[in-house]
């Protein structure tokens, strides 16, 4: 057993519901999110974000627009399609009722 | 001191040094292999090229405007691994993940068609073509070489390859180019995979719908349905194009040689029939005898070739992109293309005009042929074919015949030309004896010309005694130009005399009236008598199809008993 990896996948089942939380208070470009999610030391390697953002946007969480940069190319905007919203809510409930229960798990012990 | 590149990402020129060049689009092409659908992995591409363009303008300034090895080294350490970021698909086990694309790798990874330059003879179009189909460049190279003596057809093809596909410039390139096999295994493949893509989808969905039921969820999952809807027709659309692009590829280049043949093999009609006999005719020589004077056939020839040509290979050209996914444009072919299309078209707008000038005037020239009463009151009729025409093989250049199913006839000699067939009518005459008038016809840019071309139609006729003898073509000098030279022959036969049509005439005669509405083939080799009400049948009752006919009082002079038309049906 790989610990790194274990830690790797951890975070990886959390990811996208941390994604569609930075994206619940407004649009944000890659590289926002990205500085949001390094800040929390959630990613390691920015790369990971854009298979992610992909997924989410094929499976209807969300969609995007492009905006001009003063300096660079066009930025990809993304923002949380209705669909994606109301998949928030759940993700958030059932994240809390995990932590409520990990949380017991282990003091218990 | 380094080389540097100029290298564009993003839409953003950066100029950076020969080996982080490499190390770039090195990992570019791993990120790009870890991804399977080709459609997101497009724009996963984009975005992270994107990215990386935007972390690499914070590496360069006025003082430092190269990118190096370590400022690229520096964008993939933050970038990640493409395995410590792509290819988790779905997948939770990482590792089995890791495995799964180590397999996919090879079989997913696209080929794509290059020019070979390292192996080329000319562009290296047939190695690069080779490459991709996986055989020896030897035959194809062999087979252009052929098809370029194909009236050159197989020049213009290689051309059109040359500017379409791109040359393998990179090693990156060099290695997609030989990449996998690209043959029926592989394609089927493919194919499987998508299908079995789409049937996962599908039972993703059906899972899905049967275990939620809110109303809310009933119209995300009709989105889902009309997605997944599309992509199958959108799927299905492509592969349809692909064979609909094929097909026209092929009908463009068989258009093509035909039209290069027709052109730079001087218009050469050839053909033979069972019995040994062979037309070979030059449409040019022709041609020269229908344009107007100042209309040369090399202007002739330059329009349709760009009027037509240039269309073809336009949908040569966009076919064989669309079929190899290439999606540059080059603008000069585009610009190229339109302006010789244009020419050529205002050149063929300005020659049918021209053209039909020529032809806008129609003139008649009228002439009585006298000829000799026969004695025992019936002129025998009978035709004359152009001299050696019965069918006529030929190779020589002096005598050439077309004979087209007894309707038209065209022989050209040195001096002249000998056109058939002309038309006859037979009425009755005003008087009491046997008149031939010759009605001749021609047009020309204006009445003078056309009166001109009528006028120089030569036709003659012979008598023998009875015997009338009819040619059965006219001649026009070779000086003259063809304007629709036309002979009509009018014979005036007189009351109660009898004319005899012989088997040859069936060619001149033109729906002549009779009282039994007989037709032309069969009135002839048979005797017919003038009466009042028109020509009628004298020795028709063996035929067997002769409803029609009414039996005769034997002696030809007098008169039948009015026989009209009308009542013919019910007679026999």
């Amino acid at each position: 057993m790989n610990i790194e990896n274990t830690k790797a996948q951890m975070k990886k089942g959390v990811l996208e519901f941390c994604i569609l939380s930075v994206l619940s208070d407004g649009d944000h470009y890659p590289s926002e999110i990205i500085e949001k999610m390094k800040v929390a030391k959630l990613i390691v390697v920015e790369g990971t974000l854009y298979p992610l953002l992909m997924r989410l946007k094929n499976d209807g969480l969300l969609s995007y627009r492009w905006e001009e940069s003063t300096s660079g190319p066009p930025r990809k905007y993304y923002k949380l399609t209705p669909v994606g919203e109301q998949f928030l809510k759940e993700l958030e409930i059932t994240w809390n009722e995990l932590v409520d229960s990990v949380n017991k798990t282990i003091i218990k012990k | 001191m380094n080389r540097t590149i100029t290298m564009n990402l993003s839409g953003i020129i950066f100029h950076i040094e020969e080996d982080a060049y490499e190390m770039l689009n090195k990992y570019l092409a791993t990120i790009k292999s870890y991804f399977n659908d080709a459609e997101s992995r497009d724009e996963i591409m984009s975005d992270i090229e994107g990215r990386i363009a935007e972390l690499l303008q914070e590496k360069v300034s006025t003082i430092k405007q190269a990118i190096l090895l370590q400022d690229v080294n520096a964008v993939i350490a933050l970038m990640g691994k493409p395995e410590e970021f792509a290819g988790d698909n779905q997948q939770t086990d990482f590792k089995q993940a890791e495995q799964e694309n180590t397999h996919q790798q090879p079989t997913n990874k696209a080929k794509r068609v290059f020019r070979d330059t390292d192996n080329k003879i000319l562009g290296g179009v047939c190695s690069g073509v080779a490459n991709y189909f996986d055989f020896d460049p030897i035959w194809l190279r062999a087979l252009f070489a052929i098809s370029f003596f194909a009236f050159g057809s197989g020049l213009l093809l290689y051309i059109i390859l040359w500017i379409i596909i791109p040359e393998a410039k990179t090693t990156a390139e060099k290695l997609e180019m030989r990449g996998e096999k690209v043959d029926i295994n592989s394609i089927s493949k493919v194919v499987k995979d998508e299908l079995n893509d789409l049937k996962n989808r599908a039972n993703k969905f059906g899972d899905e719908m049967g275990s939620k039921e809110t109303k809310d969820r009933l119209k995300y999952y009709g989105d889902k349905l009309f997605e997944f809807v599309r992509d199958t027709l959108y799927n299905l659309i492509r592969i349809v194009a692909k064979i609909v692009a094929v097909f026209f590829v092929f009908i463009a280049i068989i258009l093509l040689v035909v039209l290069l043949a027709g052109i730079f093999g001087n218009g050469s009609v050839f053909s033979e029939n069972f019995g040994g006999n062979s037309i070979n005719f030059s449409l040019f020589d022709v041609s020269t005898f229908i344009l107007p004077k100042n209309l040369p056939n090399e202007l002739v020839s330059l329009a349709l070739l760009l009027f037509i040509g240039v269309p073809l290979l336009s949908i040569i050209y966009s076919c064989i992109k669309h079929l190899f996914g290439i999606k540059e444009k080059n603008k000069i072919v585009k610009y190229m293309a339109s302006t010789l299309w244009l020419f050529g078209l205002a050149l063929t707008v300005y020659m049918t005009i021209e053209i039909s000038n020529e032809f806008s005037q129609q003139a008649y020239s009228k002439e009585s042929i006298k000829i000799n009463q026969p004695i025992n009151e019936t002129l025998y009729l009978d035709a004359k074919t152009i001299p050696n025409a019965d069918f006529t093989f030929l190779f020589n250049q002096r005598n050439r015949k077309i004979d087209f199913y007894n309707k038209f006839l065209f022989s050209k000699t040195d001096s002249t030309f000998s056109l058939g067939y002309p038309t006859m009518e037979i009425v009755e005459s005003e008087t009491d004896s046997f008149q031939l008038v010759v009605i001749k016809s021609a047009r020309g840019f204006d009445k003078k010309q056309a009166i001109k071309n009528a006028k120089n139609i030569t036709y003659s006729t012979t008598q023998k005694d009875s015997t009338l003898i009819l040619n059965s073509y006219y001649d026009i000098n070779t000086e003259d130009q063809l304007r629709f030279q036309k002979v009509k022959i009018i014979l005036k036969v007189p009351l109660n005399k009898v004319i005899y049509l012989s088997k040859r005439m069936e060619k001149i005669i033109y729906d002549v009236d009779n009282v039994s509405n007989t037709w032309d083939n069969d009135m002839v080799d048979r005797r017919w008598v003038m009466t009042s009400h028109g020509l009628q049948c004298i020795d028709c009752s063996g035929l067997d199809d002769t409803e029609n006919n009414i039996p005769l009082a034997p002696t030809p002079p007098t008169p039948p008993p009015t026989p009209s038309r009308n009542s013919k049906v019910k007679n026999i």
